[in-house]
């Protein structure tokens, strides 16, 4: 009796999580997967019919697809590489303890802790078009001789938001370098002041490659934010189609247009160019990291 | 001798290359908080006078005023959006926690048939898009009249979150030392008793990092509600800030005196419980 109940217990313990994710994840997913060989307009709901291959030929072909899959890829390189590198300079600073390091680690996670459309929105006052705060800075260094139109121009435009998810993201980056940083043996350190080795010299032997397996879960979840922003653009810029990603398009093909089939179609194109990401994802929270 | 006063002179350089990083590092971080408060406190009239000014000719408490005095428009829409994200994060919090916990025991420290693959089909929904759920869930939740309910957008936030948290305390609970398992064993306690005597007890600081970790990322939400619950009863303040800007006549004061407030609310939380946080988030890179 008690084998069997120690059997059945942890599929007992799992069915809460089973139900939620089959109703709410596995099931939706495979329903996508059907919609987007069919043709589904809402907007003509008697007109659905099994299509094939039409709507990822459509989507391939179009070149709102091109161009919002261009501007995916600029995001994803700059936030990644901005989140990167201010993340592993915030580790580096909170890596340092004297008095203030407590405060200075709580005024760190402040920018995690806030929603991204608010992010969006705190710091379309700093880039406004008109005199904002940047254009102010600008103008009255001399850089700038009238205020810059932030929101118009589509690489000026991603270049801010990539500066301000980055902004977001960085902070998470940071405490996993930390993380990183605290885990090297203090002895290494000293080994390396008695063989004659800098402050430089011992970052670039020591400190740099050590944390490397950080960085890597840094990047990646950075990554993971890049391809995901949508909160950030619709706050600096709308749903205009300057700015528009590959995420801000599925939403416009499926919710603004209500074609179900194509939104649908987009989508997985969508996860199957994001797989590789994912892949490196889920292989980095299973790393073990040894000396 | 020499050697000392070059060292002495490096450590110099270094401190204030250090002490010049900090400051940029608080300008960068905290900067943006207080241009918003700027702008929140500056009268609409100063708003678009075209001068390198940085800081209003008077302050005004009007906008905050206008948010919070029942009476105004916009504190109707504001504080019933404070409210629905509050009823949406503790709905939330209320099912995913002690969901997240028992899968996580379970994947943890049972050994069962399938446990591989129930964990690696759980963790990979992590990086599934939103989207690829959203379209049918918006198709079944009309048809069933579940759009605007914040239980149900509630559910769908659970299943978002679940794998990332029954990760971490997976992780956590991997951890406890098995002698701790063990001794409970021997001395007869069958695995249920055990989860209630051995591991609820040394496992709240992971717990309290995974309802902080939900709190915030419901609080944060906003393409869901967006697509499920849009209407005035149940969209979250951060759906009512981001239309101050869009939808209305554009008040950019009160838009700023609302994002401050909106974000208040998980500020005070991930400051006051930054110590649980921060070891949840470092237990997730050092795989323990």
């Amino acid at each position: 009796m008690r084998k069997l109940y120690n059997k059945i217990l942890p599929y007992i313990l799992l069915l809460p999580m089973m139900i939620l994710m089959i109703a709410l994840v596995y099931y939706p997913i495979a329903v996508t997967f059907s919609y987007s060989f069919k043709r589904m307009k809402l907007t003509r709901p008697d007109d659905i019919e099994f299509i094939g291959l039409k709507n990822y030929i459509d989507v391939l072909r179009s070149e709102d697809f091109l161009y919002s899959l261009q501007n995916t890829v600029f995001l994803l390189i700059v936030v990644v590489i901005l989140t990167t590198v201010f993340g592993f300079a915030v580790a580096l600073i909170l890596n340092r303890e004297h008095r203030l390091s407590g405060l200075f680690l709580a005024i760190a996670i402040l920018p995690w802790a806030m929603p991204p459309i608010v992010n969006g929105i705190i710091w379309k006052f700093i880039f406004f078009p008109g005199y904002g705060f940047v254009n102010k800075l600008l103008i009255a260094l001399g850089i700038a001789e009238k205020p810059i139109d932030w929101i118009s121009d589509r690489f000026l435009l991603l270049t801010v938001v990539s500066i301000v998810t980055a902004w977001r993201s960085a902070p998470f980056c940071g405490i996993v370098c930390l993380a990183g940083l605290k885990t090297i043996p203090k002895e290494l350190y000293e080994a390396a002041a008695i063989d004659g080795c800098g402050t430089l010299s011992s970052f670039r032997y020591i400190t740099l490659p050590l944390s490397l397996p950080f960085i890597g879960i840094g990047m990646t979840s950075a990554s993971v934010t890049a391809v995901n922003i949508f909160d950030e653009i619709v706050a600096l810029a709308g749903f205009s189609d300057t700015g528009k990603n590959l995420l801000i398009q599925n939403y416009l093909t499926t919710f603004s247009f209500l074609d179900f089939g194509k939104g649908s179609a987009l989508t997985y194109v969508i996860m199957l160019l994001t797989s590789a990401i994912g892949v490196f994802y889920l292989r980095s929270l299973n790393k073990e990291i040894t000396y | 001798m020499r050697a000392k006063e070059f060292e002495k002179r490096k450590n110099k350089g270094a401190n204030a290359l250090y002490i010049a990083a900090c400051c940029l590092f608080l300008i960068l971080t905290l900067g943006p908080f207080v241009w918003a408060f700027i702008v929140s406190v500056t009268p609409e009239y100063e708003m678009f006078t075209n001068t390198l000014k940085m800081l209003p000719g008077e302050m005004t408490w009007g906008n905050y005023v206008e948010l919070l005095d029942m009476e105004s428009r916009y504190s109707l829409r504001f504080t019933q959006g404070m409210l629905n994200s509050v009823k949406a994060v503790a709905i939330t919090l209320i099912i995913g926690l002690p969901v997240a916990v028992l899968t996580a025991y379970a994947l943890s420290a049972m050994k069962f048939k399938g446990r591989a693959f129930i964990k690696y089909g759980l963790l990979i929904t992590m990086v599934i898009p939103v989207f690829a759920t959203i379209i049918p869930l918006f198709r079944i939740y009309s048809t069933h009249r579940l759009l605007d309910k914040s239980f149900w957008l509630s559910l769908v936030y659970v299943s978002s979150f679940l794998p990332m948290n029954t990760w971490l305390m997976s992780n956590y609970f991997a951890s406890i030392p098995r002698e701790l398992y063990e001794a409970a064993r021997v001395d007869g306690c069958g695995y249920m008793t055990c989860f209630f005597k051995v591991i609820l007890p040394v496992s709240y600081p992971i717990i309290a990092a995974s309802a902080l970790i939900m709190f915030l990322s419901s609080w944060g939400q906003y393409q869901i509600p967006l697509i499920l619950a849009s209407s005035a009863a149940t969209k979250p303040v951060s759906i009512v800030t981001s239309e101050f800007m869009t939808k209305d006549t554009i008040f950019y004061g009160v838009t700023a005196a609302g994002g401050l407030l909106a974000i208040l609310p998980p500020a005070l939380m991930a400051l006051l419980f930054r110590k649980y946080l921060i070891n949840g988030m470092m237990q997730g890179s050092v795989k323990g």
